[in-house]
């Protein structure tokens, strides 16, 4: 079964899974349907503890849809149930909470004098408002000259940019290479930059059709391939472009595109790496491909940074062939420190020379957002300049280390450490977590790190997280090698009286809700892992996720302040890390501090910013004719 | 004449590191080469033994040749001082305070570096130039020093660098070899795609193709190392760690290392030494 969530229209997609003999799911519906009636136009339901289910500004007149089911194939599909039923699925549908319709379809049904459950009057109700309201989306892509051109912050600005002006927008990205994937409410797994860029186009439940393909390296010249958001199949390098490319994997950036466009007013798409490279440019459906398969117009983005930007983009836009070149309707050269203006004259003789014009040319924004690749990969060994020091173990296969973002909201320095004495000064030790925790459990010992941590315990609070977490048992055992070190067990650092196995090619991935079981508030995060773990320590989390109330998760020992979780993003929310933030200011004992801030809320004041950014940088004349399909 | 000039599709391509490579090569075969920049844009500076200031850049390829540093070698150092002036310094002396209002006087500078690079080719058998940053700014092709004005100063030919590591490759070499001044363009004799990882096969068909646009033939694809210094235009990362014999060493082990490595993967020495004028 799907996992559960509390939004209403998973709340029907749930109803449709849990019939069970006397009560009729249908019953149920029109029950509703007919309340809704009576209350009339209610616009968004602002005090609705599911508010906003579907998208910030939705309508909630028909939380319960009066047309279900429609079958209308633009809005929804029949899932074929155990028992061999077909039945109607449209929780993806947007349709009825767009003002504009609700407002449209009370007012049919009262001047009609209709009733729920007047199934032929209501389906010719439906039918006006499609042909009034419906139209199929358009799509716009940002292609970049090179990978970290800012493809990804200007989809997001772009997302942003669209949903204060009241379109309906889904972000896209055809196929993203990552090992930093978030879990989306249905289980499925896509990038955290998707994510992100719903989240900027005010959506509130991301899903698997805006990252339909997603590359997990698994070694130099393998990659786990997964499609909407669940396991496809391995593929080398060479199999990924022959085989699966021209095949499922066109198909799936070709459905899922479509899906969004039957859905949204604007498909905001991102690109990846560059259009053109030509040594594999029929095989490249990340880019133009995607774009002719959506019809979108594209913007070419180029990060000036490094110099040479007028070269990249001319070169990119002249490799391109004829029919791509002419989707190329604007340039943006982007991350432009100092004054923009210096660039004016470049970039007139740019657009001259190419024949499309430079339509942005936006400053360097200092704007902290989570992002893709993380100081981690740069180079760079600590982020903030606060008074705390929080040492984070580099673990050579570090994955999803967006859990620790949220951290720098606090007075914190964080430091990846890779040897022992850098563990010198550190407040707390977070170990994070890792594609291989057996290899990197190895590492551990290898450098010394392992003794090193066990040597802090009780000192600082140490906190293990997913991986980390299976590291801080007693033995870590993998009978038949499928963390890829060969099978046999290997001890763990015993910090916990717990122990981890891989019996299986099973993989959790979940969403979780939960709170602190000793008091202190709510925790909300996402599971993805290999393995399982047996603990006898006391569990950290009771998890609060609908229809899982009696389970708990994680570890603690709060006396030795040790913790452990599967629970990415962990410190997303202010209770978890007030709880740290608390032990470490206080040198080891538990004191009040003032209460911490939010990350999604802060991450939210952020992507303001950064649209802001790139709105006062852009040329909103050109963009308002991009839009409505002038160009 | 003698000389070659490797210029970068972007800040970092790699240019300094591979002329200290192609240095290292020229030494071996006793070719006796000297290193060139024209102009450096830098507060990373090393004093030369008669206590002149030249960019970090060209002292280690100095080493890499076998020389002690000199200031022909960079006659032209530019120190930004803050808030959009730059402090001018012609053969190792500040003569200026420049800014938007207060210009370069181009002309004067100019000879200097004419004059420098003179100088260097009568004491040496090749001077091996670097360029800076990108040869194809549109906003500042007309005032450049390093790139296109030491091009056109003494017809030296070049070699274009452009690094992978970001993608758009292919972009970057087409891009710059359209956007150099026609009377320039023929001096472009090559090009070079640095930091590559993998099996350069899946380029093959990329490169022709650009050797089809261009003319330029593919000189080498140079394997990926971590090596990154003297790190020219960074501030932070080098300053104050490069001092004491040692480093030196290990910078030329590192370099000979990468010739080897490079000379493996099929970097074509032999049509480098030709562009150079070293043979026919």
């Amino acid at each position: 079964m799907a996992e559960s969530t509390e939004s209403p229209s998973s709340v029907m997609f749930l109803l449709t899974e849990q019939v069970h003999g006397a009560v009729s799911w249908m019953d149920t519906i029109t029950k509703k349907v007919s309340q809704e009636i009576a209350a009339g136009d209610i616009g968004p339901n602002l005090s609705c503890r599911y508010h906003p289910s579907h998208f910030t500004g939705q309508d909630c007149t028909f939380c319960y849809c009066p047309f279900y089911p429609c079958r209308d194939q633009t809005f929804g599909y029949d899932v074929t149930r155990e028992n061999g039923e077909l039945v109607w699925d449209c929780q993806d549908c947007l349709f009825i909470h767009r003002h504009a319709v609700a407002q449209f379809v009370m007012h049919e049904i009262k001047d009609k004098g209709l009733a729920a459950g007047d199934s032929r009057p209501l389906q010719e109700v439906l039918s006006e408002a499609k042909r009034r309201y419906w139209h199929r989306g358009r799509a716009l892509m940002v292609v970049g000259a090179t990978s970290d051109a800012g493809k990804s912050v200007a989809v997001a600005a772009i997302c942003r940019i669209l949903h204060r002006a009241g379109y309906l927008v889904a972000p896209f990205k055809s196929q993203n290479m990552s090992l930093n994937s978030r879990v989306t409410v249905r289980g499925c797994e896509i990038s955290m930059i998707q994510m992100l860029q719903a989240q900027a186009a005010g959506l509130t439940n991301a899903d698997e059709h805006m990252n339909p393909i997603l590359l997990k390296p698994k070694g130099d010249t393998v990659s786990q391939v997964m499609v909407e958001g669940k396991p496809f199949g391995d593929y080398t390098v060479e199999q990924y472009y022959k085989e699966f490319v021209p095949g499922p994997g066109r198909e799936a950036v070709k459905r899922n595109l479509d899906f969004l466009l039957d859905r949204y007013d604007m498909v905001v798409m991102e690109g990846a790496g560059s259009p053109a490279e030509i040594n594999i440019y029929d095989a490249d459906i990340a880019n133009m491909q995607a774009a002719a398969l959506a019809d979108a117009d594209c913007l070419l983005i180029v990060n000036v940074e490094w110099g040479g930007s007028f070269a990249y983009a001319i070169g990119t836009i002249e490799l391109l062939s004829p029919a791509d070149r002419a989707r190329i309707k604007g340039i943006i050269l982007n991350n432009v420190r100092g004054d923009p203006q210096k660039l004016r004259g470049g970039a007139d003789e740019l657009a001259k020379r190419v024949g499309i014009p430079v339509v942005g040319i936006v400053p360097h924004l200092d704007i902290d957002l989570p992002n893709e690749d993380s100081e981690v990969f740069r180079g760079r060994n600590s982020r903030g300049t606060g008074s705390k020091r929080i040492a984070v173990i580099k673990l050579p296969r570090i994955a999803n280390f967006t859990d620790l973002d949220p951290l720098s909201l606090e007075d914190t320095t964080v430091v990846y450490v890779t040897r022992p004495e850098e563990l010198a000064g550190a407040g707390a030790v977070i170990i994070p977590g890792t594609k291989n925790t057996v290899g990197d459990m190895h590492w551990l010992e290898q450098t010394g790190l392992a003794d090193a941590i066990r040597g802090l315990k009780e000192k600082v609070p140490i906190v293990g997280i997913c991986g980390g977490y299976q590291m801080m048992g007693r033995v870590l055992h993998d009978p038949h090698g499928l963390e890829g070190e060969g099978p046999g067990d290997t001890p763990g650092l015993g910090l916990f009286d717990s122990e981890s196995h891989w019996d299986s090619y099973d993989k959790r991935v979940i969403r979780d809700r939960g709170e602190l079981i000793d008091g202190g508030g709510e925790v909300e995060g996402y599971e993805i892992h290999m393995g399982k773990t047996d603990s006898r320590e006391q569990p950290l989390f009771r998890i609060t996720s609908h229809g899982r109330r009696d389970e708990t998760e994680g570890s603690v020992r709060s006396a030795q302040m040790l913790f452990g979780t599967y629970l990415h993003g962990v410190f997303d929310r202010p209770a978890f890390r007030t709880k740290l933030m608390n032990l470490i200011n206080a040198g080891g004992a538990p004191a009040p501090a003032a209460p911490s801030k939010d990350y999604a809320a802060e991450v939210d004041r952020n992507l303001d910013r950064l649209a802001d950014g790139f709105e006062s940088a852009l040329d909103l004349s050109f963009f308002r004719k991009l839009l409505r399909g002038e160009l | 004449m003698k000389a070659i000039i490797f210029l970068g599709t972007a800040s970092g391509a790699g240019k300094t590191t591979l002329n200290a490579v192609y240095c290292r090569h020229l030494r071996q075969i006793g070719a006796r080469p000297a290193p060139f920049k024209a102009s450096n844009l830098s507060l990373n500076s090393y004093v030369t033994a008669d206590g002149r200031e030249i960019g970090m850049g060209q002292a280690f390829q100095a080493w890499a040749c076998g020389l002690e540093p000199t200031i022909e070698m960079n006659p032209v150092l530019l120190k930004p001082t803050g808030k959009g002036t730059m402090q001018l310094m012609l053969l190792g002396k500040p003569v200026a305070d420049l800014s938007s209002t207060r210009p370069m006087d181009r002309e004067k500078v100019l000879a200097t570096v004419g004059a420098a690079f003179d100088r260097l080719q009568d004491s040496c058998g090749v001077v091996v130039c670097e360029g800076s940053g990108s040869p194809a700014e549109l906003n500042l092709q007309k005032t450049d020093l390093a790139n296109v004005g030491l091009m056109r100063l003494r017809q030296v030919p070049a070699v274009l660098v452009a690094d992978i590591e970001r993608g758009g490759v292919f972009a970057a070499i087409y891009g710059t070899w359209l956007l150099m001044p026609p009377d320039v363009r023929p001096l472009l004799k090559g090009f070079i795609i640095n930091r590559f990882r993998g099996d350069a096969v899946i380029l093959r068909y990329g490169i022709d193709r650009i050797t089809e646009l261009t003319g330029m033939p593919c000189l080498g694809v140079v394997p990926y190392r971590a090596l990154r210094f003297p790190a020219e235009d960074s501030m932070s990362d080098t300053e104050g760690r490069l001092s004491g014999q040692d480093v030196h060493q290990a910078f030329l082990d590192n370099l000979d290392r990468l010739l080897a490595d490079a000379t493996d993967a099929g970097l074509d020495l032999a049509t480098l030494d030709r562009i150079a004028s070293l043979s026919t």
